[in-house]
Formats: structure tokens, sequence, C-alpha cells
């Protein structure tokens, strides 16, 4: 049962984040990697690419702001819960408070959810100072949500699993690196090998890509969108079962 | 009112805690005693909601640990072993996370009082990692007390402080010995558990080898230890009944001898013939 014990969880994890913000190095930390692919692979290699009769730039800006929001949720919510847990014990203190595991759930998704919007806000920031063609829909926006939130929860499973800080970078280098890379941020999946297509079209942040570079919602979108909807609930459902059954 | 029956918890191979029954009453201050190893922590933890026993079932104000914990969990405050603070908060905002999580009504007054009672009002907008270790335990009690709790866990509530700051703490957990509400200490300071608790339980390697009172407890085994190094210079000690017998027992010895009050240590040996501390 979902309660307003997700707000003090949530509280928490802003009021760090806000400290945080207040250090200048942590604001570019969160923009750099983006900002770097943005200049070598849009404004370097991307001049002399065009992708379906558009600059390269156009492409790429949507499919940045998918990459990094999926970063960001994902390892905001998977090292603060896996630290917490593991070293300053801080996660105990919500085993130990009467709120439901759902609860506790929500709570860290949200505060992902917020560091996602927050650093992909920064690159569509970029992406309005760097391109005419760059806009933003409804469609984009849906995508952009449920992006965040979808990492954020595979966050908080990652963060509860991993057995180690090490572990942690582990799961990042087996999951998140391979779908930065190949789920359609720098190239349509659509130009990949059938049977690499098919194993990337598993991959959630293939259909975030697909979804939030839809000017009109069709069949694909839709099809896409239930993906997202899909995974979402399957990660809740499991991070809240984790958290339930969490004992020392 | 507690009361645990046959609570076992595996470690692997290792018997962490092995069939421990006991009850402790309302109002009760009720001290777990025993060296590293015993099963202080894990059984606390078990009681917390914080570990699910392997066997056995332990009840607190009517719910099982096991099938109600989330009842349990609005009845209990806890003082971990390690301190869990948020270490990049401020001690004001570690308190209101806590009281949000617990439901604490009109929050601003009684993190007020708190905070005033463990002499923390001063540095209430002060990051908690800046504190002093004896600052921060202090901090942990305000945050376990902040709900009002009826049963009160405290984890080794002063390892690692310096007997003075150790005896300050011991003043503020008297302090908050109010009416009906019970405490579980887990130490393995034997003055700690003589100087606060009614009852004291010893566990070794995860049993229950004694309970009672203190004073009950030292009787059983002898009110006066003599001591006296031996001629390789091996530590003798003798349990005497009373003063008397002990007087005789230091005219017997040529050597100088040492005539002392037994305290839970000695009761200790005497059933495990090793030192807890």
């Amino acid at each position: 049962m979902i309660t307003a014990g997700w707000y003090p969880v949530f509280l928490k994890e802003m009021l760090h984040f806000k400290r945080r913000l207040l250090k200048l190095g942590y604001l570019f930390s969160a923009m750099v990697v983006p900002i770097i692919y943005l200049i070598a692979f849009g404004f370097g290699l991307g001049r002399s690419v065009r992708i379906d009769g558009s600059d390269y730039l156009s492409f790429l800006l949507p499919g940045l702001v998918a990459m990094s929001s999926m970063n960001n949720s994902y390892t905001w919510v998977a090292n603060t819960l896996n630290i917490n847990r593991l070293y300053f014990k801080t996660f105990q203190v919500f085993v130990q408070a009467p709120i439901s595991p759902a609860s506790i759930m929500t709570g860290e998704v949200l505060a992902g959810m917020t560091k996602g919007i927050f650093a992909s806000s920064l690159i569509i920031i970029v992406g309005f100072l760097s391109s005419s063609d760059f806009s933003i829909t409804l469609l984009f926006l849906i995508a952009l949500l449920l992006n965040c939130f979808l990492f954020a929860n595979l966050g908080v499973i990652i963060g509860m699993r991993a057995k180690s800080h090490e572990d942690t970078a582990t799961y990042s280098n087996f999951l998140i690196m391979p779908m930065a890379f190949f789920s359609g941020t720098f190239f349509p999946v659509d130009k990949l090998p059938v049977l690499f297509k098919a194993v990337i079209y598993i991959l959630p942040l293939t259909h975030t890509s697909i979804l939030i570079r839809k000017t009109h919602m069709d069949v694909e979108g839709i099809f896409s969108l239930c993906v997202l909807i899909v995974y979402t609930i399957v990660f809740f459902i499991y991070g809240s079962k984790l958290i339930r059954e969490y004992s020392e | 009112m507690i009361q645990i029956n046959s609570l076992s918890k595996m470690y692997g191979n290792v018997r962490a805690v092995d069939n421990i029954t006991l009850s402790i009453n309302k109002g009760e201050v009720f001290g777990l005693l025993g060296p590293n190893g015993a099963g202080k922590t894990t059984t606390m933890r078990m009681l917390t909601a914080l570990s699910r026993p392997d066997s056995g079932t332990g009840m607190i104000n009517g719910f099982d640990v096991a099938e109600n914990s989330f009842e349990i969990k609005k009845h209990i405050g806890v003082v971990p072993q390690e301190n869990n603070l948020d270490r990049e908060l401020t001690a004001y905002e570690n308190l209101l996370i806590y009281g949000m999580l617990h439901r604490v009504h009109d929050k601003e007054r009684k993190i007020g009082e708190t905070l005033r009672m463990v002499d923390l009002w001063d540095r209430r907008d002060s990051i908690v990692s800046g504190f002093s270790g004896g600052m921060q335990r202090r901090l942990l009690l305000a945050r376990a007390l902040l709900p009002e709790p009826t049963v009160l866990f405290l984890d080794e509530p002063s390892i690692g402080l310096d007997p003075q700051i150790r005896r300050q703490l011991w003043d503020i957990i008297r302090k908050t010995r109010i009416e009906g509400r019970t405490v579980v200490i887990t130490t393995h300071y034997i003055e700690e558990a003589e100087a606060l608790c009614d009852r004291v339980g010893i566990l070794a390697r995860g049993r229950l080898i004694a309970l009672d009172a203190p004073a009950s407890l030292k009787n059983s085994v002898g009110d006066y230890i003599v001591e006296h190094i031996d001629a390789v210079g091996k530590l003798i000690q003798h349990i005497c009944k009373s003063r008397d017998e002990a007087h005789e027992i230091a005219k017997r010895e040529s050597n100088s001898v040492t005539i002392r009050k037994s305290n839970l240590e000695d009761v200790f040996i005497q059933l495990t013939g090793e030192r807890i501390e």
C-alpha cells in the first residue's frame, strides 16, 4: 500500500541533491558525458552525416536526452541505495520505520527520477542553443518521464541486489553501457544486423529512443510505449519485493 | 511486554542465536550481556524487524516480529550499534526525516524537546559529520525517542565512548525511563549492565546461560572476590559468600591480596571460564 511514507524517503534524497547542486563540480559532472558525445558525434563526425534526410544533430539530441536520463536516474538510485544499505546503514532506518516497501520504493524512484529530469534538462537547454530544428513534443515528454521512472526502478533493483559497491559498476557495464551505445542513441536501430537487432529490441532504452523521436503517435510508438510501461511495472513490483524481503 | 520463545538464527554454519527463550516485563530495563559474537545484536535485529528468525517467535506488545513487523515498528525505537545517522544532513534534518517516517505529530515541538534533552539544541543546524562520537550517540538516542516508543532498543549504546562521556550518556538513558517504557540494552560493558539494568540475560555463543537481577546473579556466585598473584604470576581468585570469609582467606595468603565486591564479569567467568571484555 503506497502511503505518504514515500515523502520522507524522497525528501532525504532531495536534501542531499540540493547540497550537491551547490557544488559547481557536480553540475558539470552531470553534463560532461553527453556534452562530449554532442561535440564528438554531433559537431564533429555529424557534420558529414544525414539520417532520413535530416542533419545528424537533430537525430542525436533526443537520443542524448534519453541516454542522459537513463544514466542519471539509474546511477543515482543504484549507487546511493547500495552505499546506504551496505556502508552507511541509513537504508535500515527506512526498513525499521512503519512504512510499506512500496513507499520506500516510490520515494527512492522519484528521487532518481528528479535527478534524471534535471540532467536531461541541461541537455535540452544545450539542444535548443545548438540546433534550430530541436523541439519538444508531448511524446518526447512522456518518453522522458517514463524513461527516468523506469531506470530509477532498475536502480533500486541493482542497489538492493549488488553485494558491494564494485558490483554496481559490473551491472552498469553489462546493462547500461551496451544500451547507451546500441539502443538508438547514436544511430537508428534498424541499421543493425537482423539477429543483433532482435536483442537490441528487448532493451528498454531502444523503445525510449523510438518514442522520444516521434512527432505523432503510430503503431510503432504505441508498441514502444507499451513495452516501457510493462518494464516499469515489472521493475517496480520486483524492486518492492526485494525491499519487503530484506533481512540481515 | 516482550516474549521470546525458542528464537534461533543461523549465518551459514554459525548458530548466531540458539534457542533463546525469555520474557521482558513492561517498564523494565533489561540487559543482554555477553562478549562480541554472543548473539546480542542478532537477537536485537530480529526483535526490531531487521532480520528474520530461522525458527522460534518474538512477540512485542502482542505482535509477532515475523508476521506483524509493520505494527511492531509503530511501537519501537532503535539505537543501532553502528551509527546510521545521515552524516551529510543536519541534526534537525535527521530528526525531521525520522519524525516523518514515524508519523510524529507536532514535530517541531518534539524535535526541540528531544534535542534539548540530549543537549544538542544549539547544534541543530550543524552537519552531523562534524559531531564528536559522543554527540552522534546522543543524537541517535534523541532520534529513537522522537516517536515516543513504548519499547526502546539500545544496541551497545556507549560503544567506543570514553568513560566520562559514557556516564553522561547513562544519565540520559536513565531519563528516558518513563512510566511503562520497556528498555532493552545490549552491552559487553559490565559496568553499563550493572548501572542501568533491572535484570540481565547473559549470552554466550548464542545461548542464554543466565537470567536474573544483577545483584541476584552476583549473589549466586558469591558477594566478594579475593585476588592475588601467585609465584608464577598467575591471577588467582577466590569467591566468597561473605566479607568475613574473604578476610579469612586473605589472612592465609602470604602475598598481597585484593578484596573486592563481585561483578557480572565474575558471574560470566564462573559460568563459561572466559572473560566478557
